[in-house]
């Protein structure tokens, strides 16, 4: 078997093309089942993202080139594109290089966004569609089983994915080093705005348990509030909200600062100096730059959270190399292990001690049987061998459909009770898989 | 008794390295390892503190070596009280390395005049006070020394979130408000300890030759210290110096505990040592 990746992905292709190749779940199951066809590729999985558009396949035999040709033409008719028009796009790996690709994908080391964790799920259904479809067997599961191990290697030994690329996770990430539990904190939205919605929700989620809502028409403020399970607070009521809440959240359409020095000296005072977090997301600012200055009060705009979150990109992608490090020495593990238990050189390795052992008696007798022409000779051995394995294929066909549901050791068991190296160096027999050879 | 204060350093400096470590690379591996080493460190030290106690006939706070090596173990116990009191062991990577000189300090000298010192101590009236006295005083100093990691630490972060700019050890440090309630209730713990080995000083001394105050160098800056700790602590309290402020003024303590616990050496008088 070889394992080859054929595909694209936001660096390669753009989005326009990826729209065009990309896979429902119904089309994804339909089109595992027309691609995997058993003489060329045994498994195939799909995966499809709005980054990426992959399939990831296990070959009969080492027939990768074969492979590569029949996935992209399957693409091509699945998806009713022209060859011509995605083939410069395509990108193929095989073997180690195919291995390292999935590994990286799942860790997503491979994501335009790197660290982001959604890609693991998307392999996760991926390989859930090919297991209802049937086209996941021993190789895709080896593979994508280890694939999700690598991932959580990455993610707990690694700090890829450890600090905020997003202003809204931005904005639970800096409550959370001001505050520590944001547990039974409050934040206070000012104004209305996709952006203040978003960092609301997620610091809602992060644990925050009080909602106050203030905006210059009521209505919306009463909407947003309700929406939250919050509270609307008048907007005149402006320096006392503040005083209550520890995050801010400022975003309104407001061409003048509304948060003055004064009104947030006022309101620190109010509370008695605890630390307060304001974020100013609007354009042009609400929060007058100088409000940043005062003790016990942190300022973020839109453009401080920006080149934050600049230099945690920066950071996850020194993660990420060592990140391939941890991927890499999971390729060689892999492939160590597949050698080992690969059943091809096992079956073959038997079924030619099985013969050797027909022939040695053979020699060893044939001194009884008297003068034999060559051609009597020929079909004594003939007669034997046929015997052997007449005898023998039911039992290495029963061992082969064990090690495919993962009966690895009833293999190892077979090797040591015929004295086999488990090196699967064995002399190679003449292909694989071909145990209907009576 | 070499060998096991031997190996006490070992376990510590093991567990020095691997919090610094931890701290780098935020590994949940180090930590243990750290807290795996501390625990065996901290339990052999207690053993070799109490055979040093047996064995000497008099309570191990003399010397350099003993009191070094006292004040170590003071440093890790009340380490271990913010570690289950916080789960934050990033004060660790700052602790745990003076721990280890401590030891390290204490476990290549030798004291050689304790004997006189012994006679004075031993020989007088209430003696049984001077360890209380003691080690009253060396849990406070453990505690403002933690008070002062806790400041710096706070210093740190408060910097970088004003000038956002974040370098590597920020996302390692615990949030502003748990280092400020770690520097908080141990300022109090340290403070009432402080007051508590000053009063049995005093006690023990007028006991003693009927003197409450000597005027010595040592005596004027524990009162300089107690004092500046209320005032932190009522600051504090009164919520008008919160963050920086307080915390620059942990910082400034610190330096006054140093010269109280080195006053002796420094500017000679009247207390033997610790």
């Amino acid at each position: 078997m070889a394992i080859i990746v054929v595909g694209l992905n936001h660096k390669t292709a753009p989005v326009g093309l990826r729209e065009r190749l990309a896979f429902s779940d119904e089309s994804c199951s339909a089109g595992l089942r027309s691609l995997v066809d058993g003489e060329i590729v045994d498994e195939g999985l799909i995966v499809s993202t709005c980054n990426r558009v992959e399939v990831i396949a296990a070959t009969v035999g080492e027939r990768w080139e074969q492979g590569k040709d029949r996935i992209t033409g399957f693409l091509s008719r699945s998806r009713s594109i022209a060859y011509e028009d995605f083939n410069t796009h395509l990108y193929s790996h095989a073997d180690d290089a195919a291995v390292r690709h999935v590994f990286r994908v799942a860790s997503s080391l491979d994501s335009m966004v790197v660290g982001e964790p959604q890609v693991l799920g998307q392999v996760r259904h991926a390989y859930s569609l090919a297991v209802s479809a049937g086209t996941a067997g021993r190789v895709l599961n080896r593979l994508v089983h280890q694939a999700f191990r690598v991932a959580k290697r990455v993610r707990t030994e690694t700090g890829i994915a450890a600090s905020a690329v997003s202003i809204s996770f931005m904005a639970v990430e800096l409550g959370r080093k001001i505050f520590g539990e944001l547990k039974g904190r409050t934040v206070l939205l000012v104004g209305a705005g996709e952006m203040a919605e978003l960092s609301a929700k997620h610091l809602i989620n992060a644990g925050v348990s009080r909602v106050l809502v203030t905006n210059r028409t009521d209505e919306t403020a009463r909407r947003l509030a309700s929406q939250f399970g919050g509270e609307a607070v008048e907007f005149s009521r402006l320096p006392t909200s503040l005083a209550e809440a520890d995050i801010v959240i400022c975003s309104t359409t407001a061409s003048e600062h509304l948060i003055t020095p004064a009104i947030a000296r006022q309101s620190l005072e109010m509370r008695r100096n605890r630390p307060a977090f304001f974020i100013d997301i609007s354009v042009p600012r609400n929060i007058d730059p100088a409000v940043g200055e005062i003790p016990n009060l942190f300022l973020f705009d839109i453009d401080d959270l920006e080149s934050v979150i600049a230099s945690n990109i920066r950071e996850r992608e020194r993660e990420a190399e060592r990140a391939s490090l941890i991927v890499e020495s999971e390729v060689m593990q892999f492939q160590q292990s597949a050698r080992i238990l690969d059943i091809g050189p096992t079956l073959g390795a038997l079924r030619q001690r099985l013969q050797d052992i027909a022939r040695n008696e053979l020699s060893r007798q044939r001194h009884r049987l008297g003068d034999l022409s060559p051609d009597q000779e020929r079909s004594i051995e003939a007669l034997l061998i046929a015997t052997v394995n007449k005898i023998s294929h039911p039992i290495l066909n029963r061992l082969k459909r064990t090690y495919d549901e993962g009966g690895s050791e009833a293999v190892q068991a077979w090797r040591d009770s015929f004295g086999l190296e488990s090196d699967g160096e064995e002399p190679e027999p003449n292909e694989t898989d071909d145990t209907n050879e009576t | 008794m070499k060998p096991l204060l031997l190996t006490v350093l070992a376990a510590y400096v093991i567990a020095a390295i691997h919090a610094i470590l931890a701290f780098v690379n935020k590994r949940r591996t180090l930590e243990r390892i750290t807290l795996g080493s501390l625990a065996f460190g901290f339990v052999l030290h207690t053993v070799w503190l109490i055979t040093d106690w047996t064995v000497e006939g008099r309570y191990p706070l003399f010397g350099l070596r003993e009191t070094l090596s006292f004040l170590a173990w003071t440093l890790v116990a009340t380490y271990a009280l913010v570690i289950y009191r916080y789960r934050t062991q990033a004060l660790g990577s700052f602790t745990l390395p003076l721990v280890a000189v401590m030891t390290f300090i204490a476990s290549i000298t030798r004291d050689t005049s304790s004997a006189a010192a012994t006679g004075t101590v031993t020989d007088a009236n209430a003696a049984w006070l001077f360890p209380i006295h003691t080690t009253l005083l060396i849990f406070a100093y453990a505690a403002f020394f933690l008070v002062f990691i806790a400041s710096i630490m706070y210093l740190l972060q408060e910097r970088e979130l004003k000038n956002k700019t974040f370098s590597a050890i920020f996302h390692r440090l615990p949030s502003l408000t748990t280092i400020n309630d770690i520097a908080t209730n141990t300022v109090g713990i340290g403070w009432t300890l402080l007051t508590l080995g000053i009063l049995v000083g005093m006690i023990w001394s007028s006991s003693r030759d009927n003197r409450l105050w000597h005027n010595d160098p040592k005596e004027i800056f524990a009162v300089l210290t107690w004092l500046l700790y209320l005032l932190l602590i009522l600051y504090r309290a009164s919520a008008g110096w919160r963050g920086r402020r307080a915390a620059w003024m942990g910082v400034a303590g610190f330096g006054l505990v140093l010269c109280t616990f080195l006053g002796t050496r420094l500017f000679g008088g009247y207390h033997v040592f610790g």
